[in-house]
């Protein structure tokens, strides 16, 4: 479905951003023209036009097998230079939020948010995604189903998109049927690479054998890992805002059995914090979740 | 030599870091700095010791600025603080080319359409005002008190969205600073993520 009037303010926003009169009606009609236009061209069956992109409301799973969890995903896919947000979004911008519409019997989990990367302009560091990215949200359709043919899947969407110049909010509703069966499920072949990407670049548990410890000093926190052997490349994202400093440099120092990570904490934490929680990604593929309690350095001898 | 490269990167890494930290915080003397209003006068911080001061920054292109001044409560909550006394600096710190540089004729229109009454606007292009207080976003809000301390940094509310209908039911932080700093209890929120879109310095 095509929120016209949200495109239509969008595009006013902006043609206002791009230095038109804020009152040229004859501007924001031509983008209502325009939005028209491109939705006519461009929107295929379930996709729908978002400022700057599309978004996709698509199921892992051919069918609804009732009393057996199965996953959907928010597909977005952004033009150049524009991107969204993860939970955490950093120093600006806020993540997507979704209000979900659901037959009765089903229920919805959390989005699983892929690792995000860190989006750099002078003294500020957000967190979000870029290109193309996949939400997966967990659903869990009860026994109750059963007696249904099939079942809809709404949502409701808030979103901030942005480039480094802009931000530009807007809404999306979104819908998707899917048959209920009784035998299982069968995987969707149209979404099966999607799923397969979007699970690379979800955080895993810590791998076992692995020792995390996080010390605090005044102004910082320290990430040591024992992983039994040296690595040289990690970033943590922190999962609340305003407890490290995100723009700050996160100093790595390698060590013989992994690595020692330096986070300046924020001028926002004003009070002590149990546990530092966030995803630490080595590389593309392969973050981990952090949730580990804080321990003072006994004796910190300066910042380190 | 590798190791001399090291530790020269170390030490930028270092300073780098300093340079982050000495940004103003909560409780922190703040920085006096001179500003030329849109108004064409010269307005310097220290004039205002012995008076609250609030800092709003601001750029005309943000959504989220945009919500408070299309519902009017930025408008609302100049007018209702400076009425008690309050100075309140509007401060405009996108660089020449970047979303919400204007000169200064271009705010005295925005400010004469909007209705809004801060005590002045300023003119900050080169960012050094935003720099000097760590601006990470617009609208960031700080409250300065009569000994000039900083005692709020962060957002203008706890609705950290773009949706107008979220101002009604909001906590402001900065009315809620000032009247307890007014009421000479401390500052119960004292530090916020200062939500919004990026201030665009120039690069």
């Amino acid at each position: 479905m095509l929120d016209r009037k949200n495109i239509l303010d969008d595009l006013c926003i902006e043609l206002r951003m791009r230095g038109c009169k804020p009152n040229s009606a004859c501007r924001c009609a031509l983008a209502l023209g325009l939005a028209l236009l491109l939705s006519a061209a461009t929107t295929q069956a379930e996709n729908t036009p978002i400022t700057h992109g599309t978004l996709e409301l698509v199921a892992e799973d051919q069918w609804i097998t009732p009393g057996h969890k199965l996953f959907l995903g928010l597909h977005f896919q952004l033009e150049k230079d524009w991107h969204i947000y993860w939970v955490n979004p950093g120093d600006s911008g806020e993540p997507p939020r979704v209000e979900w519409k659901l037959s009765s019997g089903v229920t919805a989990g959390a989005i699983e948010w892929p690792t995000p990367h860190r989006l750099e302009t002078p003294g500020i560091v957000d967190f979000g995604y870029e290109n193309s990215v996949a939400l997966i949200v967990p659903m869990y359709p009860d026994a109750s189903l059963a007696t249904q043919q099939s079942s809809q899947f709404g949502a409701a969407l808030k979103l901030l998109v942005c480039s480094r110049e802009m931000c530009i909010p807007g809404k999306a509703q979104l819908s998707l049927t899917l048959p209920v069966k009784t035998q299982p499920a069968l995987p969707d072949p149209r979404t099966a690479d999607l799923f397969a990407t979007t699970r690379k670049s979800l955080p895993l548990p810590v791998p076992g054998g692995w020792v995390v410890k996080v010390t605090e000093t005044s102004h910082f926190f320290v990430l040591t890992t024992n992983a039994g052997h040296p690595i040289t490349q990690a970033v943590f994202f922190p999962l609340a805002e305003s407890q490290i400093a995100n723009a700050a440099p996160q100093k790595l120092v390698r060590m013989g059995n992994g690595f020692q990570l330096t986070l300046m904490k924020s001028d926002q934490l004003l009070k002590p914090i149990a546990r530092l929680k966030g995803v630490l990604a080595l590389s593309a593929d392969r973050a981990y979740v952090i949730n580990v309690p804080i321990s003072n350095a006994r004796s910190s001898p300066g910042a380190p | 030599m590798k190791r001399a490269i090291l530790n020269v990167m170390v030490a930028a890494g270092v300073l780098c870091m300093a340079s982050v930290l000495s940004a103003t915080k909560v409780g922190d003397a703040a920085p006096d700095f001179t500003g030329t209003a849109s108004n064409g006068k010269t307005v310097h911080l220290a004039d205002y010791r012995g008076k609250y001061v609030v800092l709003e920054w601001h750029n005309n292109g943000c959504p989220y600025v945009g919500k408070h001044y299309k519902s009017s409560n930025m408008q609302r909550l100049q007018k209702q603080w400076t009425s008690q006394g309050v100075v309140w600096l509007t401060i405009l710190s996108s660089a020449p080319g970047k979303q919400g540089y204007v000169t200064a004729s271009e705010e005295n229109d925005y400010l004469a359409k909007m209705q809004a009454a801060p005590t002045a606007a300023l003119l900050d292009p080169s960012g050094q005002i935003g720099h000097l207080y760590d601006a990470k976003t617009s609208p960031q809000m700080i409250v300065i008190n009569r000994q000039g301390v900083v005692i709020y940094d962060g957002a203008i509310d706890d609705k950290p969205t773009t949706d107008l209908n979220d101002v009604p039911g909001a906590t402001n932080y900065v009315s809620r600073a000032l009247e307890e700093a007014m009421a000479g209890k401390p500052v119960e929120t004292a530090a916020t993520r200062p939500y919004g879109c990026s201030v665009k310095y120039g690069d």
